[in-house]
């Protein structure tokens, strides 16, 4: 009953600004973007079919939606602070955080719902519906993506306590996840030796949620066919364990941080 | 019943209040005065559970807002100085809310802002609200269902003089139905209508406790009912510059 109310509560807050259509609406008009951004040997403009689409979306995923969900997390988070008459209630403080986690996680999902559904209706009606599957997994795997992304913001904010100090650190993080982590990653592949490498590789996706996000969506498009020897070998890496693990990865990158957010929270003074 | 037993609370190297020892006892009503940085509102914080106190125990109705603080919350009724949630709430699902969080029925919420004439406010957010609704909505919030212990910062902030009465009404109803309350005022009328007893805090110290007329006594000021506010704040200024001047000298 009281988590309802709490859910209900903060749902109402994450809805109410303008937020979720922005949101919907910039997601949709990315991927007509990217659908019709495909040339025909004549010139012409055409529509690609959703298999395409999916495989050049997912890389405009892994930088925007990181990066709103950091920052929206962070800003949620920093807000805490100001919570002294909710933290005043019989509410555990650790229901307070993952309610917030939930209720934002629930409208980004929304607006990605909504935006590139709005696309794939489009995509659909030009371009056929082939592949269609590969598209809805695009969705799963940037849900799964926001969902972690939030609960990292939400730590942050936390944290730093307050706005402009947690924002700050959404963008160093972000910043880390999207770029540093792969720099490291081709350091640390190109100094190991061939047998350590492949298990390296997967421990390295597994230790970023951007790159277990883009390794899962690239294994689930059946990447071999679709993006040439890069998703090859990553589609044979993910063969089988491999997947589960880094699936097991990024969802422990939400439960983690959700956690030390939420025991934070609790002994933190407001 | 509300107890604060040698409760410390230091930021970084500043004490902001040193080991206080304070009861209210059910049905009473007990006004905490004293200069910006008293500590006031650092006590008030510790009892709504914002604050964690360095030392000492804090008890809401025998039960410990530290080591029992879901207990200890169930009957609290809590007005914070600022707003406490974000201007983007609105006020129905707050209350809402604040009724579940209280094994309340979901009605008891919305019902409680009607008996506060916001009955049309229901779907605003708190920013669309001017200032003194906001402060009804959130004192309506704090004295909703039934509560052992009602605390309150600054309750007479941003209230016109109908406002205001309906916050000492709200406190006497508090104080009828048995809780014991303890509000923190810079409006020393609203102190000598309502207190049965003061405590005046400088510097995170407790300095004087007692009924007007204890404190009038120990201050050497002739006292008179029937103009309540000329004594008191004849006494504030003595007990609070006093302290003042004997922390200057040390």
């Amino acid at each position: 009953m009281t988590v309802r109310a709490l859910l209900r509560f903060d749902n109402a807050s994450a809805r109410r600004g303008r937020l979720v259509p922005i949101f919907a609406a910039g997601f949709a008009l990315a991927s007509v973007g990217v659908a019709l951004a495909g040339l025909s040997a004549g010139g012409a403009v055409v529509v690609q079919g959703f298999a395409r689409t999916s495989i050049s979306l997912l890389q405009l995923t892994l930088w925007t939606v990181p990066l709103l969900a950091l920052l929206l997390g962070a800003v949620s988070g920093a807000e805490c602070a100001e919570l002294e008459l909710l933290t005043a209630l019989p509410l555990p403080r650790t229901h307070i955080v993952v309610s917030r986690w939930a209720a934002w996680t629930i409208a980004l999902t929304i607006s990605l719902a909504l935006g590139f559904g709005a696309a794939g209706v489009v995509i659909g009606i030009l371009a056929g519906s082939a592949d269609v599957a590969r598209y809805v997994a695009l969705i799963g795997v940037a849900t799964l993506l926001v969902s972690a992304s939030l609960a990292i913001g939400l730590w942050i904010g936390i944290a730093a306590r307050s706005r402009a100090r947690a924002v700050g650190f959404a963008v160093l993080v972000w910043f880390v996840l999207v770029v540093g982590a792969d720099l490291t990653a081709i350091a640390l592949l190109s100094i190991l030796p061939a047998p350590a490498s492949s298990w390296s590789l997967l421990l390295l996706l597994t230790a970023n949620p951007v790159d277990s996000a883009r390794a899962l969506g690239l294994g689930l498009f059946q990447a071999d066919v679709v993006a040439g020897p890069t998703g090859a070998a990553l589609h044979r890496l993910l063969g089988g364990p491999g997947a589960v693990l880094v699936l097991t990865g990024l969802i422990a990158w939400t439960v983690v941080p959700l956690r030390l957010a939420g025991l934070r929270f609790a002994k933190q003074d407001l | 019943m509300i107890e604060l037993h040698g409760v410390t609370k230091r930021f970084g190297t500043q004490l902001a209040l040193a080991p206080l020892t304070l009861t209210v006892a059910p049905g009473e009503i007990v006004a905490l005065v004293g200069p910006n940085g008293a500590g006031k509102s650092t006590t008030l914080r510790i009892l709504a559970g914002a604050l964690h106190p360095d030392a000492g125990s804090a008890l809401i109705g025998k039960r410990n807002v530290v080591t029992d603080p879901l207990q200890a919350r169930r009957h609290l009724g809590y007005l914070p100085q600022r707003l406490g949630v974000p201007l983007s709430a609105v006020v129905g699902d707050l209350a809402l809310l604040v009724a579940a969080a209280r094994g309340l029925p979901a009605a008891a919420g919305p019902s409680a802002l009607v008996n506060y004439g916001l009955g049309d406010r229901l779907d605003a957010t708190l920013g669309e609200m001017s200032g003194g609704q906001r402060q009804r909505a959130m004192l309506a919030l704090a004295t909703l269902g039934p509560i052992e212990a009602l605390v309150l910062d600054e309750p007479s902030i941003s209230l016109d003089v109908d406002g205001a009465d309906e916050v000492r009404e709200a406190i006497r109803a508090a104080k009828r139905g048995g809780a014991a309350v303890l509000f923190a005022s810079h409006h020393l009328s609203d102190v000598a209508q309502l207190a049965d007893r003061i405590a005046v805090m400088v510097a995170g110290e407790l300095v004087a406790c007692g009924t007007l007329e204890e404190l009038a006594a120990s201050t050497g000021v002739a006292w008179d009912r029937r103009v309540m506010d000329a004594p008191i704040e004849r006494i504030y200024r003595l007990l609070v510059r006093g302290r003042t001047r004997i922390q200057d000298a040390a």
